[in-house]
């Protein structure tokens, strides 16, 4: 080997050895920049070494051209490692200052109101058997919310409720009920449906508002029995309350039906048993049972009124106040405070 | 209504707990609402033995009374009675024992003499309203037994909420049918044992009764009696009437308490001494007449009342209360005792009319026994006789234009069990019906004939003893059945029904941030006066509980307003509410004379955002309501890309100032979707709000109708590149964005694809300038061409039309 290739091959790699040594001080992009430039530019040191390997002789050009690309990759790979080293740092630096606790930009929560809430659970719950949600008037006449069903005027039944008159005629709708009659008068059966809505009383204490909600069913069929509205309010509390829950059957009264029941179903405090812990249960008040719903068979004189044949359909209804339902399953005690919409009430049901 | 236990066990042989009897009763539909002991107050008031009484030493009223409770030792009472004795029984409270009035007895001295108890008058003990002396007992009353045990006071009363129908339980007898029912056991009737005394007369011959219409008064009956003693009744009927909660007067009418509360029949006594002439006429009232009734009250009558007369005048309402000038006083000796049914709609018309509701009325409004009310009157008389002396004159005076006819319905036992779900068999549904009472002829064993007897009013149909198999079976037992619901091809989806619209329009605030708000729909006058709405289309309550209660809302905002009034005196600051209801108008085309009309308002109020960090602070303003109506429309596809909803000034609305008008184009002219405003800051103040409250009240059953018709439409996705210019336009500040926007879509640039402002910069103004105030409105206008890249030279022209065009247009510097 003669002189001129040794000294170039060793110059060679003493600029990968200043290279390596000399990397380390490039402390940011722009220093490794200028490193870059001093070895691998135009007129870096690899380029002045290389004015050398024109002067060779042919017999020493091959071996020395091959090392001038080893050194330049090996040059290359050098730097671009420090490169790698230096942007890893430099994210590092930047997350320096992350605060992973700080508060983040919540954007205003909204909410349902509670009574809508429970609304929205029973109607699901409803249309899921197979019932079909309608709307009507909170101003009613005196004919849909009493008469038709089975309530004339001077009637005692009227006295079970204390009703908001805007005249002789018209009333603020004492219940959900006049919607069975719109509905049977729009429609031929079968008929399956469901009346939630806003209802109105002149009643005010702990657990009665002048205006509750209530959602009103009605299934007219041939051959409905009261087993069917058993099912049906079996199937439609065990999904509202629990998987469980025990639904009881009290005879009562209701003008538009016959027979009639009040709905009891086991207290889901106190699972029934009357007491927790030897304490009585303060929701059922020791029975076992809380009262929910009203329901029984479509009188047939409704029938009549609608011009249903009494004889060729059956049907059963109910009637649920949903503040009840709201009030048991949130543990709400005072009722008017739901018309109150105090922010921190209604962010509760966020 | 109350019902003592011992009075049933009168009539039905019921040996079990008060707790079974309760629990039977609720479960056949008699509610049992309460079990409870009507002396409880005065449970541990012992029987004393006064066994020495001297004066006290530094009194001249006071005794010092040794008393033997049965105990050990005798207790030394202070006693202020002047009939306390030495030998007397007498009710005495120990120490510990609390008296009804809530008063404990506690160890005392009284003028330095020690007192270790009390020793009790009627009144103290509630048994009357006796004072004078202290309750001397009988004498084979045993020192130290309690008072309630020796009396033989009602320890058990059940109190039952009886339902409208079932006016056949409004009687001890009544619940007593129920009970044998129950537990299967046989109902006794009470012995009658009236004396008549011929001698003291004839009840025909001294009384005439004239019925006017019969189906007012189908039978109206009286007995006669001479010679009462009016006074105190005897302590069992007092008792008796105690312990239901009936308060004593004296005996005659004690009596006709007794019989309405034991056989559900109300009767009434007059003082026949001041009974004009020998006739009772039942007879409506003339339009416009006047009774005094017994309370002392002159009543105004129409011509559907129904009166008792004499020969000469009114002397009762009937069915609702005797007359001021013929009722019994202590010092009547004649009686005249009526029994009578009365038309129930009548009874209740006048009772509610006159605000005179009573036992009797609410009795003879659901119905009375016709057939057993002949019973009622006899024990009645004899009672009477029994308590006050009086000698029965023989037969009872009468007229019964409408005897009482059978009613006969047929019993289809298949629909029976088709009805009720249940497998019933023959034997039971007879048993129960016999059971009830009921006549059965089941000689064709398919469709029986049934007769409902007498006290039963409410069985007027079939489905009225199906009812009754079912309750007495057990509703209970009725197994659950999952029904087929058939549904028809017309059926709609949830989401297409208004609650659907709404539920997810509710849904739609809940994600932007507002919390739902529920308000009465109601309000007192006082808040729509204070937002200047008008009086016409108001609907008002007839009969409000309350002055802030008496008038539907017109509009949404006042509920919303009450609750930052509230909300504000709870100290919470910013509000972000909304409520979706109806709002109502007056319009008599309506059958319910209203229309309704659902609304959707939102309100903010206060803080833009949260107070903490990292929100910027920032007061609500118009822009935040504008972006909750603007976010609004677009969820509902009401606009885009083809069309914009109009914000117009509206000035003069009643309490919003700014008012604006959200309008979308439509096929007539501008369809008004609500409005957005501020609340007048006066206004405001009433609701102790001082900052301002920013309002939007838009029309839910609008944006349904709108949205309905509305499906997306796929648009293909650009593919070639856009060219966005801005432009800065120097204008007054009076001038709108709307308005340069639309003079920029008027000077139609080509390939424009949108517009969209991007910045606003109003330079304060320099104070000495008189020049009006200038803002900078920038634009960004982005161009493409839908099949090839443009170029710049062609948006460069573009461009320039807009430059060039706007001053020309609008008094503005580019």
């Amino acid at each position: 080997m003669n002189e001129q290739l040794k000294s170039f091959l060793e110059g060679l790699d003493g600029l990968t050895l200043e290279c390596e040594a000399r990397r380390g001080q490039a402390c940011s992009l722009k220093d490794l920049e200028a490193l870059r430039v001093e070895f691998l530019g135009r007129k870096g040191k690899l380029a002045g070494a290389m004015v050398a390997l024109a002067q060779m002789g042919p017999e020493d050009k091959p071996a020395a051209g091959k090392k001038a690309n080893e050194i330049k990759a090996a040059l290359t790979a050098l730097l671009e490692s420090r490169q790698a080293e230096l942007e890893a740092a430099s994210v590092q630096d930047g997350l320096a200052g992350f605060d992973p606790s700080l508060p983040g930009r919540r954007p205003a929560a909204g909410s349902l109101h509670p009574i809508t809430l429970a609304m929205q659970e029973i109607c699901e719950v409803l249309t899921g058997l197979g019932f079909e949600v309608v709307a009507g008037p909170e101003v009613e006449n005196d004919w849909n919310n009493f008469e038709a069903l089975n309530m004339p005027p001077d009637h005692p039944a009227r006295d079970m409720q204390d009703t908001l008159y805007i005249s002789d005629s018209i009333v603020l709708r004492t219940h959900t009920s006049p919607l069975q009659v719109r509905t049977m008068l729009s429609r031929k059966p079968p008929v399956a449906v469901i009346a939630p809505g806003k209802v109105y009383r002149r009643d005010s204490d702990l657990t009665h508002t002048p205006m509750f909600h209530q959602i009103e069913g009605l299934l007219v069929d041939k051959n409905v029995s009261m087993a069917d509205l058993r099912g049906t309010l079996t199937a439609f509390v065990r999904q509202l309350f629990s998987a469980n829950t025990r639904v009881r059957f009290r005879p009562s009264f209701f003008p538009f039906t016959e027979p009639s029941a009040e709905v009891d179903i086991s207290c889901m405090l106190c699972g029934g048993e009357g007491h927790i812990k030897n304490e009585p249960c303060r929701v059922c008040k020791r029975t076992g049972w809380v009262e929910i719903l009203g329901c029984g068979m479509v009188d047939p004189n409704v029938f009549r009124q609608v011009g249903y044949d009494p004889e060729a359909v059956t049907g059963f209804a109910f009637g649920l106040g949903v503040e009840r339902v709201a009030m048991l399953k949130y543990g709400i005690g005072d009722l008017r405070m739901c018309f109150e919409n105090d922010v921190r009430f209604l962010e509760q049901f966020s | 209504m109350f019902i003592s236990l011992q009075w049933l066990r009168e009539f039905v042989p019921y040996t079990g707990t008060v707790k079974d009897l309760a629990d039977r009763l609720t479960m056949q539909g008699l509610e049992v609402e309460a079990i409870l002991d009507p002396f409880e107050a005065i449970a541990k008031i012992v029987v004393g033995h006064v066994a020495e009484r001297s004066a006290h030493p530094e009194s001249d009223h006071l005794s010092v009374c040794t008393v033997d409770v049965g105990q050990p030792e005798m207790l030394q009472i202070v006693c202020g009675a002047p009939n306390v004795a030495k030998g007397q029984n007498v009710p005495v409270a120990m120490i510990g024992t609390t008296m009804p009035g809530g008063m404990e007895i506690k160890r005392a001295k009284l003028r330095g003499v020690e007192s270790r108890g009390m020793i009790c008058s009627e009144r103290e003990l509630g048994l009357s309203e006796e004072h004078a002396g202290i309750m001397v007992l009988p004498s084979e009353f045993k020192p130290g037994q309690l008072l309630t045990e020796a009396l033989g006071l009602e320890r058990e009363v059940i109190e039952v909420s009886i339902t409208p129908n079932r006016a056949d339980c409004l009687s001890v007898l009544g619940i007593a049918r129920e009970a044998a029912l129950g537990f299967g056991l046989k109902l006794t009737m009470p012995q009658l044992n009236l004396v008549e005394d011929a001698a003291a007369g004839d009840a025909t011959k001294v009384v005439r009764i004239e019925i006017s219409d019969g189906e007012l008064c189908p039978v109206y009956r009286a007995r006669v009696l001479t010679g009462a003693t009016i006074g105190k009744s005897p302590d069992w009927l007092r008792y008796r009437l105690l312990a239901i909660g009936q308060r004593p007067i004296s005996n005659i009418v004690d009596v006709t308490n007794y019989i309405l509360m034991e056989l559900g029949q109300p009767l009434h006594a007059f003082d026949r001494s001041l009974l004009k002439g020998d006739v009772i006429r039942v007879a409506p009232a003339q339009d416009g007449q006047t009774i005094t009734t017994l309370d002392g009250q002159e009543r105004k009558l129409l011509g559907s009342d129904l009166l008792i007369w004499d020969a000469e005048r009114p002397v009762a309402l009937a069915g609702v209360m005797g007359g001021g000038n013929s009722s019994i006083s202590d010092t009547s000796s004649e009686v005249v005792l009526e029994c009578a049914i009365f038309r129930p709609g009548t009874i209740r018309k006048t009772a509610r009319r006159l605000a005179l509701p009573s036992e009797a009325s609410y009795r003879f409004e659901r119905g009375v026994d016709q057939v057993g009310s002949l019973f009622a009157l006899e024990r009645a008389a004899q009672l009477m006789a029994e308590v006050s002396g009086a000698h029965v004159m023989t037969g009872i005076a009468c007229a019964e234009p409408k005897p009482w006819a059978d009613r006969s319905h047929i019993f289809r036992i298949d629909r029976c069990n088709a009805l009720l779900g249940l497998d019933l068999t023959p034997e039971f549904c007879r048993t129960t019906l016999t059971g009830l009472g009921c006549g059965v002829d089941a000689s064709d064993p398919a469709c029986w004939q049934v007769s409902s007897p007498s006290h039963r009013l409410d069985l007027e149909r079939e489905v009225d003893l199906f009812e009754e198999c079912g309750r007495v079976y057990g509703l209970d037992r009725i197994p659950a059945v999952l029904p087929k619901i058939s549904k028809s091809l017309d059926s709609v989806q949830m989401s297409d029904t208004e609650f659907g619209f709404l539920q997810g329009l509710k849904a739609w605030a809940v994600g932007a941030g507002l919390r739902e708000a529920i308000n009465y729909s109601f309000v007192g006058t006082d808040d729509l006066d204070r937002l200047n709405l008008p009086v016409d289309g108001r609907i008002m309550i007839a009969n409000p509980l309350s002055e802030d209660q008496n008038v539907l809302r017109l509009e949404i905002a006042p509920g919303l307003l009450n609750n930052v009034r509230h909300n504000l005196s709870q100290g919470n600051a910013s509000l972000r509410l909304f409520e979706v209801a109806k709002a109502f108008t007056a319009d008599p085309t309506s059958d319910t004379s209203a229309r309704e009309n659902s609304r959707l308002g939102m309100l903010v109020h206060g803080s833009r955002h949260s107070q903490e960090w990292p929100w910027e602070q920032g007061e609500a303003d118009y822009l935040d309501v504008k972006g909750l109506v603007e976010n609004l429309l677009a969820h509902y596809r009401l606009t885009g890309p083809k069309a914009a909803a109009d914000y117009v000034l509206e000035p003069g609305h009643p309490y919003l100032e700014p008012c604006v008008r959200v309008e979308l184009p439509g096929k007539d002219g501008p369809v008004l979707i609500g409005r957005i405003g501020r609340v007048q800051p006066k206004i405001a103040d009433a609701y102790h709000a001082r900052k301002d409250i920013w309002l939007a009240d838009l029309d839910a059953d609008l944006l349904r109708s709108l949205s309905r018709a509305l499906t997306p439409v796929f648009r293909s996705l650009p593919k070639f590149p856009p060219v966005r210019r801005d432009v800065t336009v120097i204008c007054p500040a009076t001038l709108k964005s709307q308005d340069v926007e639309a003079a920029i879509r008027e000077l139609r640039p080509k390939q424009l694809e949108s517009l969209a402002l991007v910045a606003v910069y109003a330079p304060d103004a320099p104070a000495d300038s008189s020049a009006p105030a200038e803002r900078n409105l920038t634009f960004r206008l982005t161009y493409r061409h839908a099949e090839r890249t443009l170029v710049d030279k062609e948006v460069d022209k573009e461009h320039g039309k807009v430059l060039a065009g706007l001053p020309q247009k609008l008094p503005v510097r580019i």
